[in-house]
């Protein structure tokens, strides 16, 4: 367990200790089977020969197109650098980065909290637990297409559910400016709250109860044991939930598109325009390429501190 | 009006304000925890119950705040399944399942290498695994055409499960690696002096330990496939036999520019349904996964 | 993991409910009459999934007429990105799945620029004069047909009987007639129509445009002459004033065209634009979704601003008919195309159904024709019918068309200065005229070095 504990926890955490499952202790017919060095190999295999099939292709071809100039649908001339000199110095790109990212940082942390609430929630024991669960998973199944057009109409003025549900007057929630930047926020908050939920309850199920009586007997407050037990186990689990939140978040498209007709331009929405509405494929390419560089950089980010916590040392053993 | 009458359990009447000790009052954290979960029925109930509101009143319910007003109708539902909503609803439970499974297989495999094999590179290869799930989707679709009409593999099954496979299995590994670290690496070693290979302790040991992360993972990639639109529809719209219910709600009959919100909210309702099954089964598994891998046992 | 019962039981719930859902409904190919026999199949027509029955019924109808020539129907998505998506996919990978491409009138001119579509100029003879001209008009790129026309759209004046004596014919009159109803009933909205930032408002604001006498382009679509006088920035602050006043809805700005049509049929307005579609939902022909206007509505041409050179104006939506440069079936597929612009059968239909159908003379004798109940509608839809204009169908349309959303929607709902606003659509306007608007660039740079 040593290492695979999270940095900062704290040393009094003990070993679960419990037996090997039944089935292990049966005696194995001998046979060494693959090393555990080729089992790696071949075990990695499958899942990126799939992935590398169908993402790198388009990255690399994306990469490729963004080089050239483009008539229409059809390549012309080789202009290198110069689709992305146009993009980094086009302030609609910045406000797109700006706006993708400020929508980022805030509906994250929003759901991350939020979603941590479920999970505690969810893993209590108390009467009703399963409706409980049922309810919060219920944001998440609405397929994101119907989700944005049911907040389209709920943020409406007319009839304007969520003014008069909440006494707010007559607030033109999706006309513009910072409304429609928070009435976004607030669907995607609503639709992917219980992603986290679920993934950190996933997490808190692998905490053994036998941690937190040792931290009971410590005498230790329900705040003390979350701050000093739960949090710091939980880390693997949530940094996977910051991670791809963050990523999703940097490619909102659909809520954006259909809540505010593409008035709320994010880099997706951004991509978008120049993909399908006014097709300009260099645009398309480098914007691509762009959003990809962009996110790939904050997901290093998330990977590094995930690593120390997860793979360990890469040569161990053998 | 409407939203503070129906908010799940009514909270108890807040208890007299004391000046110390309020905090500890058994009284007041029941009386709290119950408004707090008031609260989260209310966020999480009213949106969904709107729309299934909506779906059975048709467009009345767009007039007035008040969503239960009614006169209400079975129409739309009726409308749906003429339509032959439930063959492709079918075809998305199909769809998804069938990429849950091979997803969570495939992942599984490649998670444990990462988490447990002497492998070079784990850095290298976890940022490799992100690479697939960071590229805007708008812009994977003109190449996935390509391929699979290359391959005559439009307007199929796999033309779905197999780019759905490739975009979930970044997040399926992300978490079954964080699980598998978390086994404790004795239970392997205990397998091992048992005369285990390295694959039988693989499937018997580390595979049950880390059931509430399978699961868990295994929820998400099945909300995932049922939910997905632009693959579906670039990639298997074509054919009626295979189309998913995303691709069915958007092509939902219409009069010119009316928005048939009423067939709509029914058809989402419907969808809904097995997604909630399959989540609520699954959850429960997360929950009692510890207990049926052994650890208590 | 094969060995876990969770897991195996899972898979098995779900796999019984895949069963129970799929015998619940009939398989697609059951069900569905227009299917054709597969091995007749000669050519696809890729089209709009709105008013798909109608769509339905024109290509049973072919295939009624052609057994050996069936047509397959593909209907996409309603969503116009949509279908963008699923053309350009085609073309671009050069699929070449579609056979006969249903473009709404605005894509003609990017899709022929692009070499998606064929060059129909040698069917001209069939739909002159057979055709109204504004179909025709947005069915030609660089003066030469590149589709036929098959649907229609007008865009009218629907106003509440009970409320308005009669319509008014000028912008003015409408603007006051709103502001004199609502003393006395404070709470109704004026005016609805299409405001968010999509085409449907580079619809309505066209109308505003060309009912002043301004233009976007001379007659050849050489230059831009959006700035020449000053209708542009009198229809886009016509908007502005009417949207701060009160006299478009407050909501005006997020609308589209069944958000307005909504409003209307619950009594919420006196006056809306919008296109026929609306007329049958509002007289009550779905009972479930019923109306509060059903006897209290009349429809008439839209309006135009007082001392304008026109008398009414309506921007054309609709659908034309392209042949694929991909499609291996060219003959059957020009045969189809004609047969959807000329044939009494599928125009009639259109006439029945929705939308309208683009063959002048089903017009002339639309009382032997058109249900009773849709009488009204085409007895206006005469008198638009002349005054009716296509959006020019030039190649950047679109560029330009996303720089009105942009620029223009901010104007009148936000309060930003119309001034840049309008120079930056004009510039998107000249841009729509060229190929590639960078050249242009480039060539003009030329020029100033030479001078």
């Amino acid at each position: 367990m040593s290492d695979s504990t999270p940095q900062g926890a704290p040393g009094s955490v003990t070993e679960p200790g419990a037996p090997a499952p039944p089935e292990a202790e049966r005696p194995r017919p001998q046979g060494e089977g693959m090393s555990e060095r080729a089992l790696g190999r071949a075990f990695l295999t499958p899942a990126f020969v799939v992935m590398g099939l169908l993402a790198l292709f388009p990255i690399v071809y994306a990469a490729y197109e963004s080089l050239f100039d483009f008539d229409f649908f059809t390549r012309t001339d080789f202009v290198g650098l110069a689709n992305y000199v146009d993009q980094l110095t086009s302030p609609r790109f910045w406000s797109a980065v700006f706006v993708t990212i400020a929508f980022t940082v805030v509906s994250v942390t929003l759901e991350f909290i939020v979603g941590m609430i479920f999970a505690l929630i969810m893993n209590a024991a108390f009467k009703g637990r399963n409706v409980t669960r049922a309810v919060i998973l219920l944001p998440w199944v609405v397929p994101t297409v119907i989700a944005g057009q049911m907040w389209r109409y709920l943020f409406e003025q007319r009839p304007g559910y969520i003014n008069e549900w909440l006494g707010l007057g007559a607030i033109d929630w999706l006309g513009s400016g910072a409304s429609m930047f928070w009435a976004v926020v607030i669907a995607d908050w609503w639709k992917t709250a219980p992603f986290v939920g679920l993934l950190l309850l996933a997490g808190l199920q692998t905490i053994p109860n036998e941690v937190y009586e040792a931290a009971r007997v410590d005498g230790a407050t329900w705040t003390q044991r979350f701050r000093n037990v739960t949090l710091p186990l939980l880390t693997p689990s949530i940094v996977v939930a910051l991670l791809f939140r963050s990523v999703d978040a940097l490619r909102i498209f659909d809520l954006a598109d259909i809540m505010t007709n593409a008035r709320l331009e994010t880099l997706s929405v951004l991509a978008q325009r120049s993909i399908v509405r006014a097709p300009q494929p260099d645009i398309a390419n480098t914007l691509a390429v762009l959003t990809f560089v962009m996110i790939m950089g904050i997901g290093l980010i998330f990977i590094a501190m995930m690593g120390r916590d997860v793979v360990g040392e890469p040569e161990e053993g053998s | 009006m409407a939203a503070t009458a129906d908010t799940g359990p009514a909270p108890p009447q807040a208890a007299p304000q004391k000046a110390g000790g309020l905090r500890n009052d058994p009284r007041v954290q029941m009386g709290g925890q119950l408004l707090g979960l008031a609260v989260v029925f209310a966020w999480c109930i009213f949106p969904f119950l709107w729309m299934v509101m909506v779906s059975f009143q048709g467009t009345v319910a767009l007039r007035d705040a008040n969503i239960f007003g009614g006169p209400f109708t079975t129409g739309n539902y009726t409308r749906v399944f003429e339509e032959g909503f439930m063959w492709n609803l079918g075809n998305s439970i199909f769809v998804a399942l069938s990429t849950t499974v091979i997803s969570i297989l495939v992942a599984s495999l490649a998670a444990y290498a990462i988490a447990r094999l002497p492998i070079a590179y784990k850095f290298t290869i976890l940022a490799g695994t992100l690479v697939a799930t960071v590229f805007p989707p708008v812009s994977l679709v003109p190449p996935l055409f390509v391929a699979f009409n290359a391959l005559g593999q439009l307007n199929t099954y796999q033309a779905m499960i197999i780019p759905y496979v490739a975009l979930t299995l970044p997040l399926s590994i992300f978490i079954l690696t964080t699980f598998f670290a978390t086994i404790p690496k004795e239970m392997e070693e205990a397998a091992k002096v048992d005369g285990a290979t390295p694959f039988q302790t693989f499937v018997r040991v580390v595979v049950p330990l880390a059931a509430p992360g399978v699961f868990a993972a295994a929820i998400l990639v099945f909300v995932y496939a049922v939910n997905e639109y632009l693959i579906a529809f670039s990639l298997a719209s074509g054919d009626p036999n295979v189309m998913t219910v995303t691709v069915a709600i958007a092509t939902l009959d219409r009069v010119g520019f009316e928005e048939p919100i009423g067939t709509i909210t029914a058809a989402s309702t419907i969808v809904s349904i097995p997604l909630i099954i399959f989540a609520l089964a699954a959850q429960r598994w997360i929950v009692s996964g510890l207990t049926a891998g052994g650890v208590k046992g | 993991m094969s060995k876990n019962p969770f897991l195996l039981r899972a898979v098995g719930l779900l796999a019984v409910l895949a069963l129970v859902a799929a015998a619940c409904g009939p398989a697609p190919d059951e069900d569905d009459e227009a299917a054709p026999d597969p091995e007749d199949t000669a050519f696809t027509w890729a089209v709009t999934g709105a008013d798909g029955p109608t769509m339905e019924a024109v290509a049973d109808l072919w295939n009624e007429e052609n057994p050996e020539q069936q047509v397959e129907l593909e209907l996409l998505p309603p969503e116009a990105d949509d279908q963008r998506q699923a053309m350009f996919n085609d073309q671009v990978t050069e699929a070449g799945q579609y056979d006969v491409l249903g473009l709404d009138v605005i894509w003609t001119g990017e899709f022929a620029e692009a070499g998606f579509i064929e060059n129909l100029e040698d069917m001209r003879d069939s739909v002159e004069g057979t055709s109204i001209p504004g179909a025709i008009e947005s069915a030609q790129h660089e003066g030469e047909l590149y589709a036929l026309p098959y649907s229609t759209n007008f865009g009218f004046l629907y106003y509440r009987t009970d409320l308005v004596d009669e319509p008014p014919e000028t912008w003015e009159e409408l603007y006051d007639t709103v502001l004199e109803v609502q003393e006395e009933n404070p709470d109704i909205d004026g005016y609805v129509g299409q405001g968010d930032s999509y085409e449907g408002f580079v619809v309505n604001y066209l109308e505003f445009l060309w009912s002043d006498g301004g233009e976007v382009f001379d007659e050849a679509a050489t230059e831009s002459l959006l700035l020449e006088g000053d209708h542009a920035e009198k229809a886009i602050t016509f908007m502005r004033d009417a949207f701060e006043e009160g006299v478009f809805a407050a909501d005006f700005n997020t609308m589209v065209e069944d958000d307005a049509r909504l409003a209307f049929q619950a009594g919420d307005a006196i006056f809306m634009r919008n296109w026929p579609y609306a007329y049958p939902l509002l007289a009550g022909e779905d009972e479930d979704d019923p109306t509060e206007v059903a006897d209290d509505f009349d429809i008439a041409p839209m309006p135009a601003f007082e001392g304008a050179p026109v008398d009414t104006i309506s921007t054309l939506g609709g659908l034309n008919n392209a042949v694929s440069t991909l499609s291996e079936n060219q003959d059957v597929a020009r045969e189809f195309v004609e047969w959807a612009a000329t044939d009494d059968g599928p125009q009639e239909i259109l006439a029945e159904m929705q939308p309208p159908p683009t063959k002048a003379s089903i017009y002339e004798n639309y009382e032997d024709i058109v249900p009773e109940d849709q009488a009204p509608v085409y007895e206006v839809l005469n008198l638009v019918r002349e005054d009716a204009r296509a959006r020019p169908p030039v190649p950047g349309y679109n560029s330009f068309s996303l720089a009105v959303q942009e620029e223009l929607h901010g104007v009148y709902a936000d309060g930003d200065d119309p001034g840049p606003a309008l120079e930056a659509v004009n510039e998107a306007a000249e841009n729509a005229l060229v190929e590639d608007p960078e050249d242009v660039i480039e060539e003009e740079a030329d020029v100033d070095e030479d001078e």
